[in-house]
């Protein structure tokens, strides 16, 4: 027998509003149609009216869990609209609360991951691990989302030399459960079975279809913004890029754990060398020249793209937000098709979606 | 070093957006991004921007409301972009399936399925609704 069976827009199994059509014969889904749209609020509109440190205000609401990677990607494309140049240890700091951001952020997907298969101790077990991460961003920059670290020309918060030393001392604490959390991932009967060989997306249609980060990463495509077009002075710390081949829901598990052994590789890099200097160029509101640049930054999720348009004055003309699940998620039906409808909301959960980024 | 990532603009005609599209394809850049605004002159300025890495280049067409789809290239990488633009600023996708609306819906109340608050400056549309309210 063939059925529509509609999941969503609001559903126990989605973190966020997403509609899917799945049209399934029996348990089998043949075919699926994703729709988006529920979280639509216009900042790319509500953009063309602020100016440059009131865009970073609104952009950094675009979403709570990358919004640092907001921020900087918008800084970065009126920076080379500008010419600014940025202090390197606002640089650091900016790559710091990044890296920090990406660790809570893996470890966040890991858990909810593990609670939609019914993981739930392991999902608590992670929870407890990333409080390490956000009480350190707490520390940090006084917020646990929204960090409003960022502004044009460097960052808004130094790194006294105490609080470098606990962010090592933390990298050191999250190493332990990490190996746990990782070997557990990779040996769980539980996890295998409700991951290994579900929701394949082959590396050809990883490519085709523009999938990126994880996601791309865990279909065999080596890719990753830090390491192929550096900028905030990635291009100063050694890192590895995980890349797994198998494409299932597994390997996207593997790639996000490994990723954060190279976050914190990344982050007691740039504690060990935080350069001495100024953090910014004196927090001023700057006009944006008339031009146009595009800022690509490995975010979480993918690669995260912003263009902003100046016209001479302290308002952009306009702001074009280009977010990773606006690439991963048009991904979806092809790595539904063949699955049960039992593992849909697992799948759909895999490329670790966000709605809030995707509508904008 | 100071580290800015490389962003070049090229300016092409319609005609080259498709054998630009394949070119890339075949020599495996991603596209990053279909772009558009309105310029200073009042005219469309729409971008194909692909990751030729370290740099993104940056493939603009100006002037024109009607262009060719590279979603038989670039699949739905290229047609959500093209499918949110049609929406945005009723850019024609030649070849583009707009049979249903991507983001948003066809009765919303400020657009009234002519696209989204993007296209109205803010300002005309805050007046627009206050007469509305009045009237």
């Amino acid at each position: 027998m063939s059925y529509i069976v509609p999941i969503g827009p609001y559903h126990p199994a989605l973190e966020e509003p997403i509609h899917a059509k799945l049209y399934t014969e029996g348990e089998v889904i043949r075919d699926a149609e994703v729709f988006v749209g529920y979280n639509h609020r216009g900042i790319e509109k509500l953009a063309t009216e602020r100016n440059a440190i009131q865009t970073l205000v609104l952009v950094e609401r675009v979403c709570g869990i990358c919004s640092h990677s907001h921020a900087l990607t918008y800084a970065m494309a009126v920076e080379a609209i500008n010419g600014i140049e940025v202090p390197k240890r606002g640089e650091y700091i900016r790559v710091i609360t990044a890296e920090l951001e990406r660790l809570h952020s893996h470890f966040l997907w890991l858990g909810i991951a593990c609670h939609i298969i019914g993981h739930d101790s392991m999902f608590m077990h992670i929870w407890d691990e990333r409080e390490l991460v956000m009480d350190l961003l707490e520390k940090m920059t006084g917020n646990r989302v929204n960090y409003a670290m960022v502004t044009i020309g460097g960052s808004r918060r130094d790194v006294s030399d105490e609080l470098r030393r606990e962010i090592l001392d933390a990298c050191d604490k999250l190493t332990g459960p990490l190996n746990r959390i990782t070997e557990i991932a990779l040996t769980d009967k539980t996890i295998a079975m409700r991951t290994k060989g579900v929701g394949i997306l082959t590396r050809e249609d990883a490519l085709r279809l523009g999938a990126v980060g994880p996601h791309a990463r865990a279909s065999g495509v080596d890719i990753d913004v830090r390491r192929d077009a550096p900028y905030c002075s990635y291009g100063d710390f050694e890192f590895g890029v995980p890349v797994v081949e198998s494409g299932d829901v597994f390997a996207r598990v593997v790639v996000r754990a490994l990723e954060c052994y190279e976050s914190i590789k990344i982050l007691r890099q740039a504690l060990e060398n935080l350069p001495e200097g100024p953090i910014n160029l004196g927090n001023k509101l700057v006009k944006i020249k008339e031009g146009q640049a595009v800022a690509r930054h490995e975010a979480p999720r993918g690669q995260l793209s912003h263009m902003v348009v100046g016209n001479g004055s302290l308002t952009n003309h306009r702001v074009s937000v280009h977010v990773p699940s606006f690439k991963n998620t048009p991904t979806v039906p092809f790595m539904l098709r063949n699955n049960t409808v039992a593992d849909a909301g697992l799948i759909i959960a895999s490329i670790d979606p966000c709605f809030s980024c995707l509508d904008r | 070093m100071i580290s800015l990532q490389e962003y070049k603009r090229i300016d092409i005609s319609k005609d080259q957006i498709v054998p630009i599209a394949e070119k890339m394809r075949k020599e495996g850049h991603y596209l990053v991004m279909i772009h558009a605004f309105i310029n200073k002159d009042g005219e469309m300025d729409i971008s194909w921007d692909y990751a030729v890495n370290p740099a993104v280049e940056s493939y603009h067409v100006v002037g024109e409301m009607s262009v060719p789809s590279i979603g038989e290239i670039y699949d739905v990488a290229a047609v959500w972009p093209e499918r949110e633009l049609n929406e945005l600023f009723n850019i024609q996708f030649e070849g583009l399936d707009t049979s249903q609306r991507l983001f948003l819906p066809e009765d919303m109340l400020e657009t009234q399925g002519r696209g989204q608050i993007m296209v109205t400056p803010l300002s005309e549309l805050v007046e627009k609704n206050k007469k509305e309210a009045r009237s």
